[in-house]
């Protein structure tokens, strides 16, 4: 290769402390239940799993979850690349609006996401409130397969967008254009060609998740009897004391697993030298700002279009499902109420919040020092596997880290917050280690190397020009977690015990007991919880960035 | 005026509210090679990505074979231009080798894979690059890039061929053989073409005429000769080489290297001496200020030792000879 050789810093041999800590946590929340169910399902089922297997539903199940994965990630994957391609153009009106809209169901959670588009688009919701057009389907495979679909647009947009702005350099465009081609050649023979490995990496991540995703097939699928691998792991841990269901639980866990793993495996491989390769270049002119702009009115309404129906009308239809005084009532000002709200502001509900908060903020902040550790780790020369080894913990699907934690830490931990801990740093490790690591990457190698020459010590050169462009990552890895960990259910309905749920269970044990106004209330109250948090941590996190002056000058066309 | 192979007039760019270009007026004939050189952020580029249709016009007209392809209000696409554009960074797509990136232009025009690729291995073959024809861009040294890169403007057939400061990024070897087998290539399409660089010696050795750029504004516009010789003041003197002011009788007189001899009536104090290869470059403290003066062969003399020196040649600066001489072309100087 001819690139330039130059790599991300090597700040130091591998400490021992930080490799003891990382090794010690891999072992306790992911290897040891992993090999803890693999035994399990050994012996249990020794005997009989021809009587696990043969159990009803067990193969529909199975095939809904990989049906539904396919689907999603067909789905998905082409609307998130589509706004990518166009929330790119710096001339199109309102883009930052958009991208912050695009962005907006990463903050939703997913069950209250599938929860408003059951008020706003089935029966008795908002449309047929208002118009008369009651969805029948949302509850079903087709309900679940587009609230699914919606739910991962963010993340196809944000690895497409990434791979875009790495490797989709406008001058490559701009050179295709002076080359004859038209703006629609340009996408298909030099845009989408470079975007291939961000595009595949999102369909794998989309598939992934979705194989994993727990909560909205829950709520929109399972009073319609459409079942996956994941409800049906809850239904047979939470609902059932049959000691085959518990083993049947163990063995969907680790079928999840198997498929996740072969779904990423040869992606990673075939990605993984391909997607880290650096451009040479250093500035570039943004991209064409054509003359007339009708084509960008058109995409812009598009997009709004696509969020009003996908995020802001239902969460419309949840505001106005709390505030309205009963169901059937159309969601008029005479018909609304606080009354909702006053029934869920109970001693319970707040216990439940404060427990929420505690243990988001303990994650996020324990994650951020596992993140770091392992960023530092896989630069020093013995480490380098770890990166990808916390990466793949990002696959493994929630319901089998719950049911692994369950059946070794269960007897000890079970009634304690401690598992669901432990749960979440197994779960959300990589989100905290990938924007260290990314942020680590993106910092000029030189930049470590002045401040030693400059006299600095390593430990002073980490704290003087290390840690202080990497703040915003660091903060961003922070409130990923502190979110991620704030509407974690799949994981936290497996492992509560009694008087110890989280807020997010409480909304969803609400929505299944069917109080209508008052799950609204509740989720209209955690999406608050987490908007404003969000916001803050957005702002400071701009207010940090560090603007970096770029190696070559290129007049002054990058002047915005 | 119709003829011209492009002609820009009162061409002004904004970037929000920032003026990257203000009324600009260029022409470049047919077949004629127009350097554009100034510091960084003097408006290169964005004349040239303006010409090329990647940015709109805040005001004024691009004129190409005399047909106007860009106001404020609409622009011909890049790609209907018929120019072709050489990137700083290469630009090269690094999923294309080296045969299918210079096929691309053929391919863009309707050719079948096979003969736009015939063709590609024909200008790789005059570029002297045809071995790398199945390389990608990322197993290609630079200036193998920008060879690649220039076989695939070269593709294009254009009118008008844009370079973007083509040899910012390659060694100094390189970028000698690179801008000779430029001139070569271009000289046999016979082309017009405009060249970007903040590299005097490489402007005054390409160009028929050389645009001199500062803050987005025409400083001055001439021959190679012209510019260098007779620079409009002291800004446009030091961007186009070398430069000493030594105080003449009607104000200060510019002073180029080869235009003193260092023997003569009048004396001064080598400050400095520097060996440069074929010649020496000797800094002189004169009474009229310091005189920087070039000789053939090895030094002669050492520092602090006095020497004589005479002008052969001198450029009034600033004096009311220079704004009539200021600009030979029918574009407009700044005021």
């Amino acid at each position: 290769m001819g690139s330039s050789a130059t790599g991300p810093p090597r700040l130091r041999e591998p400490s021992l402390p930080a490799a003891l800590l990382v090794g010690l946590t891999a072992v306790l929340v992911v290897l040891l239940p992993l090999a803890k169910m693999v035994r399990t399902a050994y012996t249990e089922g020794s005997g009989g799993f021809g009587a696990v297997l043969t159990r009803p539903g067990l193969g529909e199940a199975v095939g809904n979850s990989l049906l539904l994965s396919l689907a999603v990630t067909a789905l998905a994957v082409p609307i998130g690349a589509a706004l990518a391609l166009t929330l790119r153009r710096p001339d199109l009106p309102g883009r930052t609006l958009l991208r912050v809209g695009v962005l907006l169901p990463v903050v939703v959670p997913d069950f209250v996401l599938a929860y408003s588009w059951l008020r706003a688009y089935g029966r008795a919701g908002f449309t047929d409130d208002l118009f008369g057009v009651g969805w029948e389907g949302i509850s079903g495979p087709v309900g679940v397969t587009a609230v699914v679909a919606v739910n991962a647009v963010p993340v196809a947009y944000i690895v497409a967008a990434v791979g875009l702005a790495a490797r989709a350099e406008p001058a490559l465009e701009r050179a295709a254009r002076a080359a004859g081609a038209g703006a629609l050649t340009v996408v298909r023979t030099v845009t989408l060609p470079l975007m291939r490995p961000a595009l595949a990496t999102a369909a794998m991540l989309v598939f992934v998740l979705t194989l994993g995703t727990f909560a909205i097939p829950l709520v929109l699928g399972s009073p319609a009897g459409f079942a996956t691998v994941t409800t049906r792991i809850y239904a047979n841990l939470a609902r059932s004391s049959d000691p085959a269901a518990f083993v049947e639980a163990i063995l969907l866990a680790l079928l999840l697993v198997v498929v996740a793993v072969a779904v990423v495996a040869p992606a990673d491989l075939l990605l993984g030298s391909r997607l880290r390769v650096t451009r040479t270049s250093t500035t570039d002119p943004g991209p064409t700002r054509s003359g007339s702009n009708r084509s960008g009115w058109w995409v812009t309404a598009a997009v709004t279009g696509y969020l009003l129906m996908a995020v802001v009308v239902p969460l419309v239809a949840l505001m106005t499902t709390a505030l309205t005084t009963a169901v059937g009532l159309p969601p008029v000002p005479e018909n609304w109420t606080l009354r909702h709200f006053d029934a869920v502001l109970t001693v319970r509900n707040s216990e439940a919040l404060s427990r929420s908060l505690m243990l988001a903020v303990a994650a996020a902040s324990l994650l951020l020092l596992l993140g770091g550790c392992v960023a530092a780790l896989e630069r020093s020369r013995f480490g380098r596997a770890t990166g990808t080894l916390v990466t793949l913990t990002f696959v493994l699907p929630g319901s089998t880290l719950a049911v692994g934690l369950l059946l070794t830490y269960g007897q000890w931990l079970g009634d304690t917050l401690l598992i669901i801990l432990l749960a979440y740093l197994a779960k959300l490790w990589a989100f905290a280690h990938r924007p260290v690591s990314g942020a680590l990457d993106r910092l000029p190698p030189d930049e470590f190397a002045a401040a030693r020459v400059s006299g600095a010590s390593v430990l002073d050169a980490i704290r003087t020009v290390v840690l202080r462009p990497l703040a915003p990552a660091l903060l961003a890895a922070w409130l990923v977690c502190f979110l991620t960990a704030l509407h974690e259910v799949t994981m936290s309905s497996l492992l509560y015990g009694p008087g110890n749920e989280t807020l997010a269970v409480v909304v969803l044990n609400s929505a299944e007991l069917g109080q209508v106004g008052q799950t609204a209330a509740l989720s209209v109250l955690l999406t608050l919880m987490l908007l404003v948090p969000a916001g803050l941590c957005w702002w400071g996190i701009r207010r940090l960035e560090v603007r970096r002056t770029s190696g070559s000058s290129f007049e002054v066309i990058d002047v915005r | 005026m119709s003829g011209d192979a492009l002609e820009v007039r009162g061409l002004s760019v904004s970037y929000d509210a920032t003026p990257a270009l203000v009324d600009v007026d260029l022409a470049v004939a047919p077949g004629e090679m127009l350097a554009l050189l100034g510091p960084s952020g003097s408006g290169k580029s964005t004349i040239l990505h303006t010409v090329a249709g990647f940015i709109a016009p805040t005001a004024g007209e691009v004129w190409l074979g005399g047909e106007r392809v860009a106001t404020p209000g609409a622009g011909t696409p890049p790609e209907d231009r018929g120019i072709a554009m050489v990137f700083q960074n290469y630009a090269l797509w690094p999923h294309l080798s080296a045969l299918d990136t210079v096929a691309y232009p053929a391919r863009r025009r309707g050719l079948r894979r096979a003969l736009a690729r015939e063709e590609a291995m024909v200008i790789l073959e005059r570029l002297h690059v045809s071995h790398l024809a199945d390389r990608r861009p990322a197993e290609l040294s630079g200036g193998e890039q920008q060879r690649v890169g220039l076989g695939r403007a070269l593709a294009r057939d254009a009118a008008l061929y844009l370079f973007d400061e083509p040899t910012a990024h390659l060694d100094m070897h390189v970028r000698a053989v690179f801008v000779e087998e430029l001139l070569t290539r271009l000289r046999d399409t016979g082309a017009a073409a405009m060249y970007a660089t903040h590299d005097a010696e490489e402007a005054l050795g390409v160009a028929d005429r050389v645009v001199l750029l500062a803050d987005g504004r025409v400083v001055q516009v001439g021959t190679p000769e012209e510019v260098y010789h007779r620079p409009v003041d002291l800004w446009a003197a030091r961007l186009t080489g070398p430069a000493s002011v030594v105080a003449g009788p009607n104000g200060p007189l510019l002073v180029r290297p080869g235009w003193a001899r260092l023997e003569g009536r009048r004396t001064g104090r080598v400050v400095d001496v520097r060996f440069r290869g074929p010649h020496s470059d000797y800094l002189l403290q004169t009474d009229d200020g310091r005189l920087l003066v070039r000789e053939p062969g090895t030094p002669r003399h050492a520092r602090g030792e006095q020497v004589g020196w005479t002008l052969t040649d001198s450029w009034p600066l600033g004096g009311p000879a220079e704004a009539t001489q200021a600009s030979s072309s029918n574009v407009a100087g700044p005021e």
